[in-house]
């Protein structure tokens, strides 16, 4: 456990100096506050639209079928890896979990999740 | 080819549910693909039974026992049951029918690997696929807020229980080394890791998110809302399907893999079937919605069939084996009349003067009512009587006073509907003949209920614990 020690001291430490921080500036700092001071951003502009801003729906169906893909790759490399001593029904069991797969990405295409509009 | 025979059942469903998914998009009728998915339980289910093969298969990980069987036959009943159930119900709420029938397929796949899961990521690896295709069939009426709101409610409370789960298999690795349940046991009783209390927690996480899945109190929060919110024929399959799949895992894991933990195994399902039973019961009293209704008299229910696992014995697993079986065909029975009467049937204002204008629905609603208390001539009554009865002979007399004395307060809220089907003024016309799928499922449930109370001795042969 000792090993940690270095580890829980710096957390501890970096806590500490923040915390001083944070609480000096509140006793410390005068406290004048007016409408503009309490905006998200100090800029003298109002903000128009949240921080994160809007994502357009469809990219979650991308994100969907990144996924899809993303899972075939996970499992062909440690497949590649040890390709030559699995043999012959290695390469027939990966082309049906491929199969399976495609069948997923086939009826995203036939519900239309490939086009744009 | 030996171990793909011990899956042949789930190789059925999955390959069926692809076809579907790749043609969903030309299924216009309903009829079609329900058709499909009747044909493929039933295929299934001959596969189960009739095909010879090996004890187990891929390496031990998955039993083929005949406890494996009789869940696998379950479950392919429940499927086609459902399918035949959710006809009519597909077209009027405008739901994709290929794609509700490949989901239905595709969890009853998972309900089927959990039932004969030999190893806990196996079991993991099936109630996984079971649960994520329940979020989607709760939610599958896109149309309804409350059906959304119902699918997001059950997946946040799913998900923590996966998680729970998965929790407890990483503890109970870390602590034996093994996650076949044969190999568990062996290491706890050859190391002495009895009393480790790292493995301990191990087994309370698996029993709670085990408990999830069958909505045992405390897990049993998402039950009602997810029923409720749920179209009647996906409530019909959660209760039957999801409680059987939890309650298979619990005996498997309970009997064979924490066998050397029985006495904690037995007071953490002590615990959870005392909870189940009084407060499903007592809060059933005060609803409203029949769907609600039936959702807290199925954590009751729960309850009920947790008191044949707490002895450890393999004739209280036998008891809740047909317990499973029984309480499936009980709720696939009453949530039947409840989408037979479709709108109707939700509220319980919706009974009033039933057997005046449609006598032979509110009959067969009686005997399922009948059954779900626990009347005498119905199989619902042989199925309690074999609980409270191993519980009984295992020494926990208290517990099973309890289970009588909820038994009758339960009477209550079940015959209330019963005294509003057949004591009161009828309001409004006549309700709508019901589809044949509806009525055929309905013959199905009955039936087996009648028999199984006429000849309770007839499930003995079949529920062989693992």
């Amino acid at each position: 456990m000792s090993e940690y020690l270095g580890i829980a001291l710096f957390f501890v430490v970096a806590g500490a100096i923040v915390a001083t921080f944070v609480a000096l500036a509140s006793v410390l700092g005068p406290k004048k506050p007016s409408p503009p001071k309490l905006e998200p951003f100090e800029c003298g502009k109002l903000p128009f639209a949240l921080p994160a801003g809007r994502l357009s729906v469809k990219f979650y169906l991308t994100a969907i079928l990144f996924i899809l893909f993303d899972v075939e790759l996970v499992f062909l490399y440690p497949w590649a890896v040890v390709y030559r001593r699995l043999g012959a029904l290695g390469l027939v069991e990966m082309v049906i979990f491929l199969g399976v797969l495609m069948v997923g990405f086939y009826y995203a295409w036939d519900n239309g999740a490939l086009d744009w509009q | 080819m030996t171990d793909l025979r011990v899956i042949a059942p789930e190789l059925v469903l999955s390959v069926v549910a692809m076809g579907l998914v790749v043609v969903a998009r030309h299924i216009r009728r309903a009829r079609a693909a329900a058709s499909c998915v009747v044909i493929a339980g039933a295929c299934a289910a001959v596969s189960a039974v009739w095909l010879e093969s090996s004890s187990s298969g891929f390496g031990g990980t998955v039993a083929n026992d005949s406890a494996a069987r009789y869940f696998h036959v379950l479950f392919a009943t429940t499927l086609a049951l459902t399918a035949l159930l959710s006809v009519r119900h597909l077209d009027a709420e405008r739901i994709p029918p290929g794609e509700f029938c490949a989901l239905l397929l595709l969890a009853t796949t998972g309900m089927m690997l959990a039932g004969s899961a030999a190893e806990l990521l196996v079991l993991y690896l099936g109630l996984e696929l079971m649960t994520l295709c329940s979020y989607v069939l709760v939610g599958v009426a896109r149309d309804r807020p409350t059906s959304n709101e119902a699918a997001i409610k059950y997946f946040l409370l799913g998900s923590f229980a996966s998680a729970l789960l998965l929790y407890g298999i990483g503890l109970t690795y870390g602590m034996t080394g093994a996650t076949e349940f044969t190999a568990i046991a062996s290491a706890v009783s050859s190391r002495n890791l009895g009393q480790e209390p790292l493995l301990l927690v191990g087994v309370a996480l698996v029993a709670a998110g085990l408990a999830f899945k069958i909505a045992a109190v405390p897990f049993h929060a998402w039950a009602p809302d997810a029923y409720q919110g749920a179209s009647a024929p996906v409530a019909a399959f959660l209760s039957a399907g999801s409680k059987a799949t939890g309650l298979a895992a619990l005996i498997r894991v309970g009997l064979v893999a924490f066998a050397p933990e029985q006495r904690i195994w037995s007071a953490l399902l002590l615990g959870l079937a005392v909870l189940s039973m009084i407060i499903g019961t007592l809060i059933a009293v005060s609803q409203t919605n029949l769907k609600r209704l039936l959702a807290y008299s199925s954590v009751a229910h729960a309850g009920y069939a947790l008191l044949g696992l707490i002895p450890g014995t393999p004739d209280g697993a036998s008891a809740t084996m047909t317990y499973a079986f029984v309480y499936a065909f009980m709720t696939l029975g009453a949530f039947g009349v409840v989408t037979g009467l479709g709108q109707r049937g939700e509220e319980l204002a919706g009974y009033h003067g039933l057997a005046a204008v449609a006598p032979v629905r509110a009959a067969l609603m009686l005997l399922f009512l009948l059954s779900l208390t626990g009347i005498p001539p119905t199989a619902g009554f042989m199925a309690k009587f074999a609980v409270i009865l191993s519980a009984v002979e295992a020494g926990y007399i208290a517990v099973a006073v309890l289970a009588v004395l909820c038994t009758a307060v339960s009477a209550f809220f079940y015959l209330r509907v019963a005294v509003l089907m057949y004591m009161t003024e009828s309001q409004g016309l006549a309700p709508a003949r019901f589809p044949a799928g509806v009525s055929a499922a309905l013959a199905v449930a009955a039936s087996v209920i009648i028999l199984g109370g006429l000849f309770p001795d007839s499930f003995r042969a079949w529920t062989v614990p693992p």
